[in-house]
């Protein structure tokens, strides 16, 4: 070996981050994208009428200026945490921080399970054979797969995915374009309103279920502290990936109120695929049903994966933090996966998707997509509140020159909206939250069943999780 | 050919496995004919865990995923040290056997060390390991450490 072949003045240990700030805004466009556009589009369709793009305007606007505020407490606090590590700086209150991880790891909970009914219907245009219930249980167990195995650590296939999940909903604005071109598009449509006495009401129930479309976005957090000048790119990147999202989803509801019957719409399980049916373009309709359905459930795995990566990534940081059974923090010895997370996740979710079918088959209807969106929602909504109130309480403190300010007002704004929001999903669906309060208490369960066996690990005069102050500032 | 000794890369992912490569290393090699050892971590920012430490004995839940990776990285070097050759610490972010190649090739190194866990079904069917994926692009020879023959536990 000749010495020129070595660089020279290598830093003793040199701070490499792989981020960069076009990867970030890729992973936040096909985490927010999967998420519901293809999934909800009918049922958002069905609560607006012909204007539902509003919808998806109002639900992108709330959710961007809630994206602000992860974008000031990620440049902040880097560490890959999200919202309940905001919350304990905020509140330094352990029940708090507990409340707040939990109700995101519902959330995640409910919305893997939403994503995995959603491919099931996709999945149901092209091969109708196998019960749905099936499909999504073979659904969840493959992707936990997948994690375990260590395919969503590629870069190169989280981009890859983004770009098939863009060109479907390219191929929607596409049909749009041309039968504008064909002089047979009615405008008048998108100024529709299905109840036609009261607008913000019909809007505000669009934004509820749009809303499910824009969550994802805070999933960023999980790669802050690997991005490359964050100060920089974090805010760039997240504002903007959600931005070209929203322009995305207004433009592809405009272009299908246009193209299809928005009563069809509504009472489609796919609703995208009826924008395919109408036959506009001049390829074979069936091949062209079975390639964007295809293009759907990549567009929802790949959503979906990254709820699978951060349920078990929050089980692990609740196993550290003492307040789950340490088994969650094991590691594989060499696949470096949290196989108890991993497998403890996967029947969460199953177990969801099963109830919806139970209910279904004793006679009480729940559409389970779009139950479990609001349920996802309704958690949400409270986590991202919590998320704005303590970036507002976080102000002037552990700031640096790097350190991203989001503006006062519009923060303020996503507060209001965000209440707004949670007060009218609940009292429209109160039984969403008995979901809730479900998914809820599997976390207190986990703290129960750590308090009962977690005993052992911890040091004698060590009280729980107080290793947080005990160890690392003495 | 070489007179200063060659460049060796040390990969660990914070197992214990790759703690016993790096011993092995040290149990059958000439350190006189080794110039310097990199210990690289990588992080891997999309996956469940994106660094797992289990060899420091370090366990603060404040700690971040690089920390934990520099924690990791330091032990492993912490074990090298004193054997003779310079030890250089470094970690990494991106696919594990990417980062690893990228960092051998990066120093001109003429060995990888790496730890293979792999006796199990999920090494033979599944993808294959960060070690296999090492070795197939590695610009030098590789040392794959498995670990030894244990008496069956559980």
């Amino acid at each position: 070996m000749s010495d020129s072949a070595v660089p020279k003045a290598e830093p003793e240990s040199e701070l490499r981050r792989s981020i960069t700030g076009r990867l970030l805004f890729f992973y936040v466009l096909g985490d927010v994208l999967g998420s519901g556009i293809y999934v909800l589009i009918g049922a958002v369709a069905g609560e607006v009428g012909g204007a539902f793009w509003a919808a998806f305007a109002v639900g992108v606007t709330v959710a961007a200026f809630t994206g602000l505020a992860y974008a000031e407490l990620a440049t902040k606090y880097p560490r890959a945490a999200g919202a309940s590590l905001y919350v304990n700086k905020a509140f330094g209150s352990r029940a708090l921080t507990f409340l707040t991880t939990v109700l995101y790891l519902s959330a995640t909970f409910a919305a893997a399970g939403s994503l995995a009914a959603g491919f099931a219907r996709y999945f149901g245009q092209i091969w109708s054979l196998p019960p749905a219930l099936l499909i999504m249980i073979v659904f969840i167990i493959l992707l936990a797969i997948v994690n375990y195995v260590g395919i969503t650590e590629s870069v190169v296939i989280n981009m890859a995915m983004t770009i098939v999940e863009v060109t479907g909903l390219v191929i929607v604005l596409l049909i749009g374009a041309i039968y504008v071109g064909q002089g047979k598009a009615d405008f008048t449509v998108l100024t529709n309103f299905s109840s036609g006495d009261n607008v913000v009401f019909a809007i505000i129930a669009g934004v509820a279920l749009a809303f499910f479309a824009m969550t994802g976005f805070e999933n960023a957090a999980n790669v802050a502290e690997e991005t490359i000048d964050p100060s920089r790119n974090f805010p760039r990147a997240l504002i903007g990936g959600m931005a070209a999202a929203g322009v995305i989803y207004v433009l592809v509801s405009m272009s299908a109120a246009l193209v299809v019957p928005v009563d069809t719409l509504a009472s489609s399980d796919a609703a995208l695929l009826e924008v395919i049916r109408a036959g506009i373009l001049p390829i074979s309709v069936s091949v062209m049903v079975l390639v964007f359905a295809i293009i759907a459930m990549v567009a929802i795995t790949n959503t979906t994966l990254v709820q699978v990566v951060t349920q078990s990534r929050i089980l692990y940081g609740m196993a550290r933090e003492d307040v789950v059974p340490a088994a969650f923090a094991k590691v594989h010895p060499t696949r470096r996966s949290p196989v108890v997370a991993l497998v403890f996740s996967a029947v969460v979710v199953i177990a969801l998707l099963v109830a919806g079918d139970l209910l279904n088959r004793i006679g009480l209807q729940v559409d389970i997509v779009e139950r479990l969106a609001a349920v996802t929602v309704v958690l949400l909504l409270v986590v991202y509140a919590g998320v704005i109130v303590a970036c507002l309480k976080l102000r002037g403190s552990d700031e640096t020159s790097d350190t991203f300010r989001a503006p006062t007002a519009l923060l303020l704004v996503g507060l209001v909206g965000n209440v707004v929001l949670l007060y009218y999903v609940i009292s429209t669906d109160p039984g969403s939250l008995i979901w809730c309060a479900g998914l809820v208490a599997v976390g207190f369960v986990l703290f129960v069943a750590e308090l009962a066996l977690g005993k052992r690990d911890r040091p004698a005069g060590v009280r729980r999780g107080e290793p947080i102050d005990g160890k690392k500032d003495h | 050919m070489a007179t200063k000794g060659m460049h060796v890369v040390v990969a660990t992912d914070g197992s214990k496995q790759s703690l016993a490569a790096a011993k092995h290393l040290m149990s059958f090699a000439d350190p006189e004919k080794i110039a310097e050892i990199s210990v690289v971590g990588v992080i891997s920012p999309y996956a469940s865990v994106a660094f797992a430490d289990d060899i420091s004995g370090r366990d603060d839940p404040d700690q971040s995923f690089r920390d934990a990776a520099n924690d990791a990285v330091a032990t492993v070097a912490g074990v090298l040290e004193g054997w003779g050759p310079k030890v250089s610490k470094k970690v990494r972010s991106g696919s594990p056997a990417n980062e690893i190649v990228k960092a051998a090739t990066a120093v001109g190194a003429g060995l990888v060390v790496v730890a293979s866990g792999g006796r199990g079904l999920s090494e033979t069917i599944l993808l294959g390991s960060t070690a296999q994926r090492v070795q197939h692009s590695a610009p030098c020879p590789v040392l794959v450490v498995r670990p030894a023959k244990r008496k069956k536990r559980k």
